[in-house]
C-alpha cells in the first residue's frame, strides 16, 4: 500500500463570478481569508496533500473565471476531474439558477465516461453575510435541487469565516476518490468526516 | 459580368492614373496604353482573383487589396498583383506608397517556391518565392481561392509538392533561357522583396522603356545599373534611385534586415522555412539591431536532452545585450521639447520611438497617454485638445446619465442592468486594492471606477461588462486622473482590446494562436515540445493576453510596459513576442522538468512578479527584429491590438447573453 504512487485527485470548482470559489479554496489550503483577491483570470490551481483513511492523495484544486464569458476555456481545464463543486451565492437568486447551466457545462465539456454517476458536491457559500438576513435561496430549496441530481451532497459554508469548508472539501476529496475507477482501494466502514460540523449537510455519502 | 472583366482593364488604367497623381515628382512619360503592356498582347487571363491583400506594415489601415490575377502569353504563364485605387479608407498610405508593392507581371520562369498557409483563424495567405531567393510579401486571400490559384497554375506551369512539406509548391519551369542569366546576376540586397521586380516580363522589350514603366522599374537591373551612374544623373533622370531611397528610408532598419535574413533564408534553403534550420546569430558590433542569422549545423533536436535554441546557443548571453540598451524615463523638458508653440507633436514617430526605449516619467504620463491611447491626434493644438476635453466631458455625462437616471422600480424590471452593476461592483471591489489610490474602505477612487466601467457598458452595450476591464481601466485612472478623460482613454483602448473580450473569444484565441505561429518560427523545439505535450492552445498565456500583462508585473512596471506597447514602435503586437521572450527565457526549465500542461500553467501563473521586465523588453525587441516579415506573416490581420478588420458585426454573437 505505502509504496503506492500517490494519488491525485482533481477537483474543478465552477459558479457564478463573485460567489467566492477562490475564496474556499483559499481558506481550505491556506487557512485563510482576504479582502484582497481579484477576479479570477484563466485559471488557477492550489494543491493540498490529504489523507483518506491511511492513504495519502494530493488533492489538486482548479479554481476559474465565473463569467460566463470565459466558459469557452473550460475545455481545456475540465478534462481528467474527479469532482466537481459547484458554488452559489445563498445572498444571490441567479447564482443558484445558475448551477443547472453549470453542471450542464461541465458534463458537456468533461465528458466523464459515466456522467450519470460522476460525483458533484453543492455549496452554499456566503451565510454569514448580514447574519443571514439578506438570504434569498434556503437551504431546503438548495437540498431538494440535489436531491432531484442524483442527491448531490450539499453543505452551506462561508469562506470568511471558514465556516464548514474544511467538512465540505473533505467530502469533495472522498467523492473524488470513488470516481477513480480501475483503482482498488480499500476503504474501511467509518470514515472520519470533519465531526462537529457535519450537522449542517446532508452529509457525504462515502 | 466576370466575362468583361477579362478585357477590362480599368483597375490597370486606375493604377496608372494614381501613379500620376500620387508621384508627380517622378519621371514619368509612359501612357496608361503602354502600361498595359504588363498585360502583353495576345494574353489570356486564366485566373483572378479580388481582394487579395498585402499587410505592409502591422496596422489594419496599412493593408493594400488588390487583384491577383494569372496570365498567360505563349508558353509562358505569368503573375501580376495591383492594387486597387484609393480603396483605403484610412488614407495613412499614399497611391505612392500603395504602387510600391505591385507585382507587375512577374513570370513563373522567375518563381521558385509558393507557400500555402492555412493558419486556423485568420486568412489563408501565400508567399510567393522568387528564384533570386527574394520573396514578395505575403498575400492574403480575403475571399478564399488559393487552391484555385494553386490549381490553375498547376495547369500551364510544372508545379511539384515539395516532399519536406505539404504546402510548399515548387515551381519547375525552365522553358524560359532567361531565367538562368537573372538567377546568375547578383543581385543587389537592398532591394526590397515586397516589391514587384520583374525585367524578364517585358521580355523583349527595351531597358528604357523599362524605365517608363514607372514604379514597377525599381527592378533589379536597374537598381544594380544605378551603381554605375553618376550621382547627379541618379537624382534627376532615375525614378529607381528616388524609389530605392524610399524604400530604404520608409522600412526601419529592421524591416530590412528581416528582408535580408529572409531572403538569405530562402536562398539557401529554397522552400526552407526558418523554423526549421539552426541558425546561429551574431552580433554586429557596430548596430544593436544587426544581427546575421547563419546557419550552424542541422542536427535532430531530439538527439539532446532539451533541444537547444535554434535562434543561439547564446541567446542566455545575447539577449541581454541585444535588444537596444534602454533609456531613462521621458521628462517634462523632453517632452515640451517635442511640441511646437501651439502644442503640436512634430514628429510623432520619434515620440514613440523615444517612450519605446526608456518610458515616460510619472508626472509626464497625464500628458501622453491620451497621445498613445489615440484619444488625442499628435498633430492637434493645445486649444483643439481643450476644446475636445470640453466636448468630451459633456458627452460623457450624457452617456453616463443613460444608467444615473435608472430608478430603482425601472431596474427591478432591467435585469440585465442589475446584473451588470452587480457584476461590476463584485469587481471594482477586487481590484488593486493594494495600491494606496484605491485603497481602504469607501475609496472614491473605486466608485469613479464602477462609473466609468458601468457607463462604458451602456457606451458599448453590446460588448457590455467584462472581467478583466477593471484591470485595463484601474491604470488609466489612476495614470489620467479625471473620469471623464480616463473614460474616453479606455474606451480608445478597448476599440483595440474589445475582442479580448467578445462571448466566443476570438481575439484571445488569434493571439494565442498567433503565439503558437510565432513560437514555431522562433523556437522549434519548444514548439514541438508544447505539440507533444498537448500544450499548443497556449492557455497557459491567457491571462497575459487579455490583460496585457497587468497581473504579471508591480504597478508602476505595468505602467512601463503599456505605455511601450502602445508606441506601436516595431510592432503592433510586441506583447506577443513579450510573451515568446519569457518562454524562452524560461524554455530549458520548461523543457528540462518535462512539464505537463497543468505544471506549466502553475509555472506559468507563479512567474507572476518575477519577471524581469526590462530584460523582457529587450528580448522582445530582439525576436521582433528576428522574426521580420515571417513573425509579421504569423498574425492574423485584425488580431488585437490591430484594430478589428470590419466594423459591422465586431460583436455578433451576443443575443443570447446576458451580460
Ligand atoms: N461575507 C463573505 N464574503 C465572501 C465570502 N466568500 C467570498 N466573499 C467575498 O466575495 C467576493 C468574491 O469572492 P471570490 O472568492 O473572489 O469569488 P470568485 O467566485 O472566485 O469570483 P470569480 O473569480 O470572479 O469567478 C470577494 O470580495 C470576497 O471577499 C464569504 O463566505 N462571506
Ligand atoms: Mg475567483
Amino acid at each position: 500500500m505505502a509504496s503506492r504512487r500517490r494519488m491525485l485527485l482533481k477537483v474543478i470548482i465552477l459558479g457564478d463570478s463573485g460567489v467566492g470559489k477562490t475564496s474556499l479554496m483559499n481558506q481550505y489550503v491556506n487557512r485563510k481569508f482576504s479582502n484582497q483577491y481579484k477576479a479570477t483570470i484563466g485559471a488557477d490551481f492550489l494543491t493540498k496533500e490529504v489523507q483518506i483513511d491511511d492513504r495519502l492523495f494530493t488533492l489538486q484544486i482548479w479554481d476559474t473565471a465565473g463569467q460566463e464569458r470565459f466558459q469557452s476555456l473550460g475545455v481545456a481545464f475540465y478534462r481528467g476531474a474527479d469532482c466537481c463543486v459547484l458554488v452559489y451565492d445563498v445572498n444571490v437568486q441567479k447564482s443558484f439558477e445558475n448551477l443547472n447551466n453549470w453542471r450542464e457545462e461541465f458534463l458537456i465539456q468533461a465528458s466523464p465516461s459515466d456522467p450519470e454517476n460522476f460525483p458533484f458536491v453543492v455549496l452554499g457559500n456566503k451565510i454569514d453575510v448580514d447574519g443571514g438576513n439578506s438570504r434569498v435561496v434556503s437551504e431546503k430549496k438548495a437540498k431538494a435541487w440535489c436531491a432531484s441530481k442524483g442527491n448531490i451532497p450539499y453543505f452551506e459554508t462561508s469562506a470568511k469565516e471558514g465556516f464548514n469548508v474544511e467538512a465540505a472539501f473533505e467530502c469533495i476529496a472522498k467523492n473524488a476518490l470513488k470516481n477513480e475507477p480501475e483503482e482498488d482501494i480499500y476503504l474501511p466502514d467509518t470514515i472520519d468526516v470533519g465531526g462537529g460540523q457535519q450537522q449542517r449537510s446532508t452529509g457525504c455519502e462515502c | 459580368m466576370h466575362e468583361n472583366e477579362f478585357h477590362d482593364l480599368s483597375d490597370d488604367a486606375d493604377y496608372e492614373a494614381s501613379i500620376q497623381h500620387g508621384s508627380a515628382s517622378m519621371v514619368r512619360t509612359s501612357s496608361s496604353k503602354q502600361s498595359t503592356s504588363s498585360e502583353p498582347e495576345g494574353s489570356e487571363i486564366v485566373y483572378w482573383k479580388d481582394n487579395v491583400a498585402i499587410h505592409p506594415t502591422q496596422y489594419a489601415s496599412e493593408r493594400i487589396s488588390g487583384r491577383l490575377k494569372l496570365i498567360k502569353q505563349g508558353a509562358s504563364l505569368f503573375m501580376t498583383w495591383i492594387p486597387y485605387k484609393g480603396h483605403n479608407s484610412n488614407a495613412r498610405l499614399s497611391e505612392k506608397d500603395k504602387n510600391l508593392y505591385t507585382i507587375r507581371a512577374v513570370s513563373f520562369s522567375e518563381i521558385r517556391s509558393i507557400r500555402r498557409h492555412s493558419p486556423a483563424l485568420g486568412w489563408q495567405y501565400i508567399i510567393v518565392v522568387l528564384s533570386s531567393g527574394l520573396a514578395f510579401a505575403p498575400l492574403y486571400f480575403y475571399n478564399g481561392g488559393v487552391r484555385e490559384f494553386v490549381a490553375t497554375i498547376k495547369q500551364h506551369v510544372n508545379l511539384i509538392r515539395s516532399a519536406e512539406d505539404a504546402n510548399v509548391f515548387l515551381v519547375n519551369d525552365f522553358q524560359d533561357p532567361l531565367q538562368r542569366t537573372l538567377t546568375s546576376l547578383d543581385l543587389p540586397r537592398a532591394v526590397s522583396i515586397s516589391k514587384g521586380t520583374s525585367p524578364s516580363v517585358l521580355a523583349g522589350e527595351s531597358p528604357s522603356s523599362t524605365d517608363q514603366d514607372g514604379l514597377a522599374v525599381a527592378s533589379l537591373d536597374n537598381s544594380s545599373t544605378n551603381q554605375h551612374k553618376g550621382k547627379q544623373k541618379q537624382k534627376h533622370n532615375d525614378p529607381a534611385h528616388d524609389i530605392s531611397i524610399q524604400v530604404l528610408e520608409k522600412f526601419s532598419l529592421v524591416t530590412r534586415f528581416a528582408r535580408e535574413t529572409t531572403s538569405q533564408l530562402f536562398r539557401e534553403h529554397g522552400s526552407g522555412f526558418v523554423s526549421n534550420e539552426r541558425e546561429k546569430l551574431v552580433h554586429n558590433s557596430n548596430d544593436p539591431h544587426k544581427v546575421v542569422m547563419t546557419e550552424i549545423t542541422k542536427e535532430d533536436p531530439h538527439e539532446v536532452p532539451v533541444a537547444s535554441d535554434p535562434l543561439a546557443s547564446e541567446l542566455e548571453k545575447l539577449s541581454m545585450v541585444w535588444g537596444k540598451p534602454r533609456q531613462g524615463p521621458l521628462g517634462f523638458e523632453e517632452w515640451a521639447s517635442f511640441l511646437d508653440s501651439e502644442g503640436r507633436v512634430l514628429d510623432s514617430g520619434a515620440l514613440k520611438k523615444r517612450i519605446f526605449y526608456g518610458g515616460v516619467e510619472d508626472g509626464v504620463r497625464k500628458e501622453i497617454w491620451p497621445f498613445l491611447l489615440e484619444y488625442h491626434a499628435y498633430d492637434s493644438t493645445y486649444a483643439e485638445r481643450e476644446y475636445l476635453v470640453a466636448t468630451k466631458k459633456v458627452e460623457y455625462e450624457t452617456i453616463k446619465n443613460q444608467w444615473k437616471s435608472i430608478k430603482p422600480e425601472q431596474a427591478r424590471k432591467f435585469t440585465k442592468f442589475r446584473e451588470r452593476k452587480s457584476l461590476i461592483e463584485k469587481d471594482v471591489v477586487r481590484t488593486d486594492r493594494s495600491i494606496s489610490f484605491y485603497d481602504g474602505d469607501d475609496n472614491p477612487n473605486v466608485t469613479i471606477l464602477r462609473d466609468i466601467l458601468l457607463t462604458y457598458s451602456f457606451y458599448n452595450f453590446d460588448l457590455g461588462y467584462c472581467q478583466g476591464m477593471s484591470d485595463l481601466l484601474s491604470p488609466i485612472l489612476f495614470v489620467i486622473r479625471d473620469e471623464s478623460e480616463a473614460f474616453w482613454c479606455f474606451a480608445s483602448l478597448m476599440e483595440r482590446l474589445g475582442p479580448n473580450f467578445n462571448r466566443d473569444q476570438n481575439g484571445n484565441h488569434a493571439q494565442l494562436f498567433a503565439l503558437s505561429k510565432l513560437v514555431e518560427i522562433l523556437d522549434s523545439p519548444l514548439h514541438n515540445y508544447f505539440a507533444q505535450n498537448d500544450c499548443l492552445n497556449y492557455f497557459f498565456c491567457f491571462r497575459w493576453i487579455l490583460i496585457q500583462f497587468k497581473r504579471e508585473f508591480e504597478y508602476d512596471m505595468v505602467l512601463l510596459l503599456w505605455e511601450v506597447l502602445w508606441t506601436h514602435h516595431l510592432s503592433e503586437h510586441l506583447h506577443l513576442y513579450v510573451c515568446v521572450a519569457v518562454l524562452k527565457r524560461h524554455r530549458t526549465k520548461i523543457m528540462g522538468e518535462q512539464m505537463d500542461f497543468d505544471t506549466l500553467l502553475k509555472f506559468i501563473n507563479e512567474l507572476s512578479g518575477h519577471i524581469d521586465l526590462d530584460a523582457t523588453l529587450r528580448d522582445a525587441e530582439a525576436l521582433c527584429i528576428c522574426a521580420g516579415e515571417n513573425g509579421a506573416a504569423c498574425i492574423p490581420p485584425g488580431t488585437p491590438p490591430s484594430l478589428p478588420i470590419q466594423d459591422a458585426s465586431v460583436y455578433p454573437q451576443l443575443e443570447d447573453e446576458v451580460l
